[in-house]
Formats: structure tokens, C-alpha cells, sequence
């Protein structure tokens, strides 16, 4: 069952729960995954959220996301100035992803200094949020638990590897999903974790052969208060 | 004990005599494993930010638009015994839910329940029933539970949003979670509760989120109003016997059959509806300038 506090929440600032407060978390996403600070933000909104964009807020939304902003942070409404302040340049257009996608899709890329992100991600209601690609690869991520996301070039052992220094700190990995762009290519795992992994082990992974980076995203979208 | 449905639901509840809050309560904390104390405690939290909006709503000003704003306060000092209301009861439970969506087009804080654009009714007639008969904070929080505890069932058959689902998702479902909570504070059983929701979201299946200028204001601010009194009826109906020929679970079915039969320009595009009326395009062109 969906939790208690997804459904009587978000706290957030109005006026749209999927327009403002979903897209703020989308790009929140997009932001810790890039893991340095975003210079430049592209954004490509399909359907009903191009055509409300700017009466549901969700430019400053996505915007605010980008700055790392939570949902109720009362700056969103300012997240356009502020990001000028800030030094971050964005560019916001309509895109059409044909009948099947979402209607509140939308395309996010980021680029840092060093590194660059792009993710697809809608936003089902609510403030719920769903990934749905990073990066190219296919994936189903709610970001509402802690979860990690590995890129690595396809090799044997990787998965054993990855999850004995997972396992090693009694943490339990709730669900995972392996895809690779072909045989020896580029290759990803998403690793649902039920807590935190600590910045050592997370270091760890980083430093098994193959992997070029290790992404940690914790409880961007919510879910359960943390005891 | 699974709660997939609220066919689940009622036979969790006479299996155990367990009251509905406590249902909720005893699956939020099995599945997440955050300990009870601190789930109520955030609901507390979250009771006591609602009713910040509601008294933010009813003091502010204008949305930036400059469409809504200030409709709540004129319910509420227009309310006397003996209009057409009938009292401050009923009045209250507009004049609230009203408040809160102007706070939100105001870009003010707001709790989502379930959504932003049908955050009005749960709060507003929880609040109002909670002044008018003296319950207490920690009661209404537990009233809070049910409605998330409703919302949460539906939610997990359903997508709620405009986009997907038109109105009947959004402010339906936050009627029938309204509801369903009015009915267990006024000591009503758990199927009484879940007829008063069947009852309320039958009698929005098929609204459309058709807002001019595409805006969470014309006509999601007073529809907050007009909904809380759906929520009203269908726990007064369910506490006097009424009960709701479709079941619950069908009921939210043909909801969501409803919301894929729906045209895209009824569903949160702003491409129909009232959005596309004279007046609707009209403010949508001077609010963004075009010719």
C-alpha cells in the first residue's frame, strides 16, 4: 500500500501537486545524480505539462528542483531569479513524445562543470514521481527509498561484487534491476536498498574495476518519515 | 492482512472490531517500520500546518493572477443562523476548504491531500467539524489517518492527477477520503465510512480539470467549496443508513475507466471546458499577452 503521508502530503508551496511540487522533485533528481552543481539546465515538457506550464509554477518548479530546493521551500516562487543570481543558465521548450508517453513527461539535462545528466521522468500525482530513463537506459524509480545506480562496463562478477559490500554492512537490498547495452558494453544496476548505505561503502563500489559511476539517491520523493 | 481494496478493508475490520484509524495505523507501521508514536506525531504535524492554511487562506489577498482570492472571508462573514447554510457547520466547511486552494494560488504552504488543486476539503471540513463540536487535535489527526488511509486504496488503483484522470481523480477522491473521515469522527462504522466515499466519488465521476489560463484557480478555488458539501451529504447519507448500491471498489473502477475515456483537452491541458470559453480565453491571452 502507498504510504499514509504520500496521500495527506506532500507539505508543499502551491499551486499544483504534479506541476510544482512533482516537477521540483524530478529535477531535485536530476540534480543529486549529477552530484555537482548544475550550470546549465535544459529542460523538454511533453503535453499538459507544457500547455499549464507557467500557471502551475512548474518552470519555477523544475528550476527550483535544479537550486535544490524542496518542495515546500517558499524560494521556488523566485527559483527564476535566483537562478540568475546564481549563475544558472536554463532553457525550458515544449516537446511532443508522442501519444504513449505520460502527458506530464519531461525531459532533464543537466551539465556541471565536469559531468553532464539526462533523465526522463513524470510526475503520477500527488507529488509521486516516477523515472522512467537515465542517461538512455530504461528504468522504473520512484526515488521515494534509498537507492543507488551503477554504471559499469558488462563483465562477470559485477553483480556478487556490488552486492557482497552491500551485504557485508547487513544492509538488505530490496529490489534490483541489471541492463547493459550489449555484451561487454556499457552496463547499469539499480540497487533498491531498506537504508542509507554509508559514504564509505559507497566509495567502495566506486572503486570496484569497471565502474565508472556510482549515483546515491536517498528518499528525494518522500516516503516514510525516517525513525 | 492485505488492504488492496476496501472489500479488504471491511473484512480487516470485521475480522478484527478494530476501528479504521487503527487499521491504517498498524499497515503504515508494518510496511514502513516506522514506529506509531512518530506516525501520529507527524499527522499532528501535518493537522496543525492545515489549519495554518486555512487561516493563511482566510486572511490573504489576491492569487498573483488576480482571479481568485478573498471568496473565502465573504463565505464566513456572511454566515448567520438561519441562511440558507443553516449555520456555521456548514458554512465553515465551505468558507475552509475555499481558504486553503486561495492559499494555494497564492503559492502559500499547503498539504496535498490528495493533491495540491483538491487540497481543500479534508482539511477544511475536518476543521470545521472539529470547532463546531470540540474535538481535539490528537481525535481529528487520527480523522486525518482515515482520509490518508482512503486515499492510499484508491491511489494504488488509480493515478491521481488531472492529467490522467480529469477532476473526479483530484477533488473526487479528496471528497471521498473527506467522507469516509467525517463518518468515522462522528462514530459511524467502517462500512459506514466507505459508503459515505462510495457515495461522494459517484457523484463526481466524469468532472473534467478544465482551468482557464491553465491555472489551479477558475474553477478549482470554489470547487474545493462546492466539493467539501459533497463530502458533507455523503456522510450525512452513510450515517443514516444510506448505503451505496455500487460498491467502493467498483466505483473507483468505473472512475478510472472514465478517466481514459476523456479527451486529453479535459484533462489538465487547459484545451477545453470552461478554459476554452470566450472568457476563458480571453483572461488566458491578457494574462500572458498574446494577440
Amino acid at each position: 500500500m502507498i504510504s499514509l503521508l504520500d496521500i495527506v502530503g506532500p507539505v508543499m508551496v502551491g499551486p499544483s501537486s504534479s506541476h510544482t511540487a512533482g516537477a521540483c522533485r524530478l529535477s531535485r533528481v536530476a540534480r543529486e545524480l549529477l552530484e555537482e552543481e548544475p550550470v546549465e539546465a535544459r529542460f523538454e515538457l511533453h503535453s499538459a505539462f507544457a500547455k499549464t506550464m507557467r500557471g502551475h509554477g512548474t518552470d519555477r518548479a523544475l528550476v527550483a528542483g535544479t537550486l535544490g530546493m524542496e518542495v515546500d521551500d517558499p524560494r521556488i516562487k523566485d527559483a527564476l531569479e535566483i537562478a540568475k543570481q546564481q549563475g544558472l543558465a536554463y532553457v525550458l521548450k515544449p516537446k511532443n513524445m508522442g501519444p504513449d508517453a505520460h502527458p506530464n513527461s519531461v525531459a532533464i539535462h543537466l551539465r556541471g562543470e565536469s559531468c553532464a545528466i539526462s533523465i526522463l521522468g513524470a510526475s503520477t500525482g500527488g507529488g509521486m514521481i516516477e523515472i522512467r530513463e537515465v542517461d538512455g537506459f530504461p528504468v522504473s524509480l520512484s526515488a521515494k527509498d534509498p537507492c543507488l545506480l551503477l554504471f559499469y562496463e558488462d563483465r562477470p562478477g559485477m553483480v556478487m561484487r556490488a552486492s557482497e559490500i552491500i551485504g557485508r554492512r547487513g544492509i538488505n537490498i530490496a529490489s534490483m534491476e541489471v541492463l547493459r547495452r550489449g555484451k561487454g558494453d556499457q552496463a547499469f544496476m539499480r540497487i533498491d536498498l531498506d537504508a542509507p548505505l554509508p559514504h564509505e561503502d559507497v566509495a567502495a563500489l566506486k572503486g570496484m574495476p569497471g565502474v565508472a559511476r556510482v549515483h546515491v539517491l536517498d528518499r528525494v520523493a518522500g516516503g516514510a518519515p525516517i525513525t | 492482512m492485505s488492504l488492496d481494496s476496501f472489500s479488504d478493508l471491511l473484512a480487516v475490520a470485521a475480522e478484527t472490531g478494530r476501528p479504521l484509524d487503527e487499521i491504517f495505523l498498524a499497515a503504515e507501521v508494518a510496511e514502513r517500520g516506522v514506529p506509531a508514536p512518530r506516525v501520529l506525531e507527524t499527522f499532528l504535524e501535518r493537522w496543525g500546518i492545515m489549519k495554518d492554511s486555512v487561516r493563511r487562506g482566510l486572511a490573504g489577498g489576491k492569487s498573483f493572477s488576480g482571479l481568485v482570492g478573498g471568496d473565502a472571508r465573504k463565505v464566513m462573514e456572511f454566515s448567520r443562523d438561519g441562511d440558507i447554510a443553516g449555520g456555521r457547520l456548514v458554512a465553515k466547511c465551505i468558507a475552509y476548504s475555499i481558504a486553503v486552494l486561495e492559499e494555494n494560488s497564492r503559492m502559500g504552504i499547503i498539504v496535498a491531500a490528495p493533491t495540491a488543486g483538491a487540497a481543500g476539503m479534508v482539511p477544511g471540513t475536518l476543521l470545521a467539524l472539529s470547532e463546531e463540536r470540540g474535538i481535539p487535535d490528537e481525535k481529528t489527526a487520527r480523522g486525518l489517518i482515515v482520509a490518508g488511509g482512503f486515499g492510499a486504496i484508491v491511489a494504488g488503483k488509480a493515478e491521481l492527477s488531472g492529467a490522467a484522470g480529469g477532476c473526479q481523480a483530484e477533488q473526487g477522491v479528496g471528497a471521498a477520503m473527506a467522507a469516509g473521515a467525517l463518518t468515522f469522527l462522528l462514530g459511524g462504522t467502517p462500512s459506514m465510512s466507505v459508503h459515505a466515499a462510495a457515495l461522494t466519488l459517484q457523484n463526481t465521476l466524469g468532472l473534467a480539470c478544465d482551468p482557464v489560463a491553465g491555472l489551479v484557480e477558475v474553477p478549482c478555488v470554489v470547487r474545493n467549496g462546492f466539493t467539501a458539501m459533497l463530502a458533507v451529504t455523503g456522510a450525512q447519507c452513510a450515517l443514516a443508513g444510506v448505503e451505496s448500491v455500487i460498491p467502493m471498489d467498483e466505483v473507483v473502477e468505473a472512475m478510472v475507466k472514465i478517466g481514459e475515456a476523456m479527451p486529453r483537452s479535459l484533462k489538465e491541458t487547459a484545451d477545453g471546458g470552461l478554459a476554452m470559453t470566450p472568457t476563458g480565453c480571453r483572461i488566458r491571452n491578457q494574462l500572458y499577452s498574446i494577440r
